[in-house]
């Protein structure tokens, strides 16, 4: 973890108490009340996380609604809506005890059948990455009340299983959707109905969402804050002013610029932290198609990627919250990243120009060797910055990079479907497990069409093996293994490479309390979040 | 009067003209690479390429384009503007949510350029050729030539960052919980600085042409004479000139309510205001087709209705174009 | 009297001429004073003007020298403003042509397409382009045009419609002489000055609305442009204002220098109304 560990930051906090006003002591007591005011910089379609999976549906819908498990401070998969769990030594069925005593938002008793409606309704059949992850779930029983039990065709990890039912896990109510006709179209998507701890109330498009305080929630005495309000904020900057004015107290995922994030983190008021997203690490990417010839050599890209200096790009461009990246798990990864793993391509530029001779593409007019295109994903600065950055370097190494802008849609349809592209750099989101959101972008085969997946005409049979073989490995030891054959395997070819490591950062107003105490902090129910006074 | 009759007369008229820009409009974006589920899947953060198929059965892009134009039209001759899949609702809810923002930093914005182009137009030409009209004339085009953007962005740092007296952006403050008259000063606060960038250059443009009517009345026969009758200079001003000078400025904003549009696209997003001009954008970016054929439609509607109330306007401060037609 | 010497003697128009020629020296010395590619990185990202002598006018935030991508940007904006201008007058001309010199259908079909047009906000539509055709200098330049000749295509044809019937055409229509020599050699010829005069207009809101392009991020990335600098300066706009406000002030300063010109081209041309 990059972050000081929650008893660090404690600590940290109560020595600051004597010396500024704005510390926490770790023997405060929570002080019931308040309203958490919430940066929400991108408006959502849904709010239900049963049906979508992105942090915008997170930040609000997961306040409403509770997943099956959740992280605790270290990490590790913790009760929540499920109580206790159990495995059959082949991997193939899944017990599930169900807490007892909870209640919808609606009054309705919690039970199995909301479990087992969700599952097979929602997470196989809508959910993104649901599908992928509950593609092999052939049934969920429900032998009493407040057990399920899952069925799948071929062995589940239970490792997968139960860091995939956080994110991936969210319980919707059977009888509000079952009766309701289109899952899609119910009007619960944009009200949830859940057993959080707070209690939809109103949705302004394009103003705020308001949430408040469940009072028969199943944790005695939580949750502390009477009502949550998300404001709105599309302009980033506008959002960092609002921050200054106390107006927000917290904006989650990177929402911010880069510039206000770390002016913002300078000053007293606020803190700007990495803590609490350790569970949404991403990279940056460089995709390359293969289709293109001189880049299926694999001189060219290695030379690509020695002619991009991280360590610069990151210290002049990122500031202190990126690191170069090893790969593609990202070293949050508590138990898949593989030890010792270090940056493999050092800046060397005449390394670089070597193996662009030797790949047999000397220096013509200009200087210059081939040209290439390169699409940058049309969100987040660093992107744009990563663009612009590549761009400068490999003019250097005489490759001409014509970058071509596109929005969302476009820029997804000519990458994931049309494959119109050179170079493509976007984000990987790394979804707790390897096998959720990072092996499907090395495994071939993947259809046409879906964004973030293998779209690089490229086959490779080594890597496919090793895939394969760790999806369906119910041995921890044996699954971690594979997966450090995997890093090194994908290191070597590089299809897509993964340079740079990034952590969303939180930019908090001291005032919230209890702040980033869990890996998925922003994704988790705040039920003991509370506001200290102003 | 007989207002309706004319004013359906006039919608009338406009149908092919409003039935060519909503078949054209629908053409172009089919053009365009990707369509709106590909923005849903971005939003989402992903799924898999089977995901990708029934949600673009489920809303109904699989059919050929010429039967989806068809249903379109169809539906509309129904006044009914579809669904959004972008934002999970009916169109007409989504416009109705944003046009109020809209159409109060319009007409907040054509009022003040209204009034200051007016007030500035006369004093310039009373002083025509000294140092007001000089300064005034300066001012108007220094304000014409200003890309709204940029003076929006810098009105900011002046306003916002560096005094303070101005908030950045947004329209009204939610989390303070104001009602009634505390709600609309709110409002009204947050829309200083937005109405001043939308309304700088047509500031300039009335400006000028308050100035030039000014000048070309003034010497017209019937202002000498009322001078020659003993009239004084501001009475002549009020009754006669202005009368006749907001003729062509009542004019040019029947021709610019379209414009205007384009132009809030770039303020409501420098200011972050949940309008109608932002709105298209995004559903350009996201493909809504059914959201920004919606826009275009009411922008269309509300484009006629100020071109029709500019007519009844002109009709009373000149009776004689009425009769004339 | 001789219309340029009616220009020159208007000192707002000399200084709108002044104006357009620095503009234009400045993108005709860009590669001689800033020879290497005004996109390279230069240095360390968001250096104040003043603070390292190299960069004059500071960096912007991806590391580039600012002063050499507004010398290099003034070519950019000359030229699409020149190229959109050229565009939309053409386009503008035989449409406002044909409607005016045979009205009747031919001039309601071509009126109706004009209304369509400006019914539309042109800014939208030029939006649409960009995301369907993409959002290179080429498209954006085309794009422009296409948005921008409703406005031109009236006027022309509203000097048509009163031209045709005028008897020098009448005279030559009875030479017989065909349609086109009358459009071309006849009317057009005496309907052309305050055409050109509106088409100042037209290159002021042409480089308006590049820059508007770019600021929203739309713009080609892969030319120096002020737009793209005032769009890349928002992110640092509470610190690092300046890279926002220089290539402002040089949009400012060119449309400034554009709509001075047309003014002193109109005065000249009409002299009846210098001094409005």
């Amino acid at each position: 973890m990059s972050g000081p560990t929650r008893r660090e930051t404690l600590l940290l906090a109560g020595g600051a108490l004597v010396a500024s006003p704005f510390g926490a002591s770790a023997q405060e007591q929570p002080r019931q009340g308040g309203a958490l005011t919430v940066h929400f910089a991108t408006e959502q379609r849904i709010l239900n996380p049963s049906l979508q999976a992105s942090t915008g549906v997170y930040i609000v819908g997961g306040k409403m609604q509770e997943p099956m498990l959740d992280l605790d401070e270290a990490g590790n998969p913790t009760p929540c809506l499920a109580e206790s769990w159990e495995s059959a030594p082949d991997g193939r069925t899944h017990a599930f005890r169900l807490r007892r005593g909870v209640t919808w938002h609606d009054g309705k008793p919690f039970t199995s059948a909301d479990v087992q409606f969700t599952a097979m309704e929602m997470w196989k059949k809508i959910l993104n990455y649901g599908t992928t992850l509950q593609q092999y779930l052939a049934a969920v029983d429900t032998p009493d009340p407040h057990t399920a039990v899952f069925r799948y065709e071929r062995p589940m990890p239970q490792g997968l299983l139960l860091r995939g039912l956080t994110d991936l896990g969210y319980v919707s109510p059977r009888h509000v959707y079952e009766s309701g006709g289109d899952i899609r179209q119910n009007p619960a998507n944009t009200a949830p109905v859940g057993t959080g701890p707070f209690r939809f109330v109103q949705y302004e498009r394009g103003q705020h969402i308001i949430a408040e305080r469940n009072p028969n929630y199943w944790r005695q005495g939580m949750p502390y804050l009477d009502r949550v309000v998300w404001r709105v904020v599309t302009d980033r900057s506008a959002a960092a002013a609002q921050m200054e004015a106390g107006q927000i107290l917290f904006s989650p995922y990177s929402s911010l610029t880069i510039a206000d994030i770390q002016r913002l983190g300078r000053d007293r008021r606020f803190e700007a932290t990495t803590r609490g997203n350790e569970g949404n690490a991403r990279t940056n990417t460089l995709e390359f198609n293969f289709r293109k010839p001189e880049l299926a050599d694999l001189r060219v890209r290695r030379a690509i990627a020695h002619s991009l200096n991280i360590p610069f790009f990151i210290e002049n461009f990122l500031g202190p919250f990126a690191k170069a990246g090893t790969g593609p798990i990202p070293s949050v990864s508590t138990d898949y990243y593989p030890e010792g793993a270090a940056p493999p391509y050092a800046f060397d530029r005449t390394l670089a120009n070597r193996l662009l001779d030797e790949a047999g593409h000397p220096r013509g007019a200009g200087g210059a060797r081939f040209s290439v295109r390169l699409h940058p994903a049309p969100w987040g600065e660093d992107i744009a910055l990563f663009s612009t950055f590549i761009q400068q370097s490999l003019a250097e190494v005489g490759i001409r990079v014509e970058i071509v802008r596109l929005d969302a849609a476009g820029f997804l349809r000519t990458v994931y479907n049309d494959h119109g592209f050179d170079l493509a750099t976007g984000w990987h989101q790394y979804r707790s497990d390897p096998a959720v959101s990072t092996t499907v972008w090395y495994r071939s085969g993947s259809p046409r069409g879906a964004p973030w997946t293998n779209q690089w005409g490229r086959t490779d049979e080594e890597i496919d093996r090793i895939i394969d073989a760790a999806a369906t490995e119910v041995d921890p030891a044996k699954r971690k293994a594979l997966y450090a054959d995997f890093v090194k395997r994908a290191n070597e070819e590089m299809a897509p490479w993964m340079p740079i490591e990034q952590i969303f950062m939180s930019v908090f107003n001291r005032r919230v309390r209890n702040a980033g105490n869990n890996p998925r902090w922003a994704s988790s129910s705040w039920h003991d979040t509370w506001l200290a006074p102003a | 009067m007989r207002v309706l009759p004319l004013a359906l007369r006039r919608l009338a008229a406009s149908i092919p003209t409003l039935l060519l820009i909503l078949a054209g409009l629908f053409l172009l974006l089919q053009l365009a690479p990707g369509d709106t589920v590909d923005a849903l899947m971005g939003q989402m953060g992903g799924g898999d390429a089977a995901l990708a198929a029934e949600l673009r059965r489920y809303y109904g892009l699989d059919l050929p384009v010429m039967a989806r134009l068809g249903d379109y039209l169809w539906r509309l001759v129904r006044l009914d503007l579809g669904f959004s899949a972008i934002y999970g609702k009916p169109v007409a809810t989504v416009i109705l949510e944003r046009l109020p923002a809209t159409l109060l930093l319009m007409t907040a914005s054509l009022s003040f350029a209204f009034a200051a182009g007016m007030g500035l137009g006369v004093l310039a030409a009373r002083r025509v050729n000294r140092w007001p009209d000089t300064l005034i004339s300066t001012l108007g085009l220094v304000f014409y030539a200003t890309p709204s953007f940029w003076f929006g962005l810098m009105a900011i740092v002046v306003f916002s960052v560096h005094l303070q007296w101005l908030p950045a952006g947004g329209f009204g403050d939610v989390a303070m919980g104001y009602e009634g008259w505390e709600a609309a000063l709110d409002i009204a606060w947050h829309l200083v600085l937005p109405t001043l960038t939308l309304g700088l250059i047509f500031l300039a443009i009335y400006l000028r042409i308050m100035r030039a009517s000014m000048l070309e009345v003034l010497s017209l026969d019937f202002v000498r004479t009322a001078r020659a009758k003993g009239l004084t200079e501001t009475r002549v001003v009020a009754r006669h000139v202005l009368r006749n000078a907001l003729l062509p400025m009542v004019t040019l904003i029947g021709l610019q309510a379209g414009t205007m549009l384009g132009g809030s696209v770039v303020v409501e997003s420098v200011f972050a205001l949940p309008g109608l001009g932002r709105l298209a954008y995004e559903s350009v970016v996201q493909r809504d087709l059914n959201t920004l054929l919606g826009i275009v439609f009411v922008s269309a509607l509300l484009v006629i209705a100020v071109n029709f109330l500019v007519d009844l306007l002109y009709a009373r401060l000149d009776p004689r174009i009425l009769s004339g037609r | 009297m001789n219309p340029w010497r009616l220009y020159l003697r208007s000192p707002t128009a000399v200084l709108g001429a002044l104006l357009v020629l620095a503009v234009a020296a400045m993108g005709l010395l860009a590669p001689l004073l800033y020879p290497d590619d005004p996109l390279g990185l230069a240095g360390r990202p968001l250096q104040w003007p003043g603070d390292n002598p190299r960069f004059p006018l500071g960096t912007d935030p991806s590391g580039r020298d600012i002063a050499a991508q507004i010398f290099h940007g003034a070519r950019v904006s000359l030229l699409i403003g020149f190229a959109a201008t050229l565009i939309a007058v053409a386009i503008g001309i035989a449409v406002g042509a044909l409607a005016g010199f045979y009205g009747g259908a031919a001039d309601t079909a071509l009126m109706r397409v004009t209304e369509a047009f400006q019914t539309l906000p042109n800014f939208l539509l030029l939006l649409l382009l960009v995301a369907v055709f993409g959002s290179d200098l080429r498209t954006i330049t085309v794009g422009i045009g296409l948005v921008s000749w409703p406005p031109v295509a009236r006027l022309t044809r509203a000097e048509f419609l009163t031209l045709r019937t005028r008897e020098f055409v009448q005279a030559a229509r009875l030479q017989g002489l065909g349609d086109a020599h009358l459009i071309l050699r006849e009317v057009l010829p005496n309907a052309l000055p305050p055409v050109l005069v509106y088409a100042s207009v037209v290159m002021a809101v042409s480089i308006l609305l590049e820059s508007a392009l770019s600021f929203l991020q739309l713009s080609d990335p892969n030319v120096p442009s002020w737009g793209n600098l005032i769009g890349l300066g928002r992110n640092v706009l509470r610190t690092e204002w300046y890279v926002s406000a220089i290539p402002g002030v040089a949009i400012l300063l060119t449309i400034l220098g554009v709509s001075l010109v047309g003014q002193g081209l109109n005065d000249a041309l009409n002299p009846r109304l210098a001094g409005r």
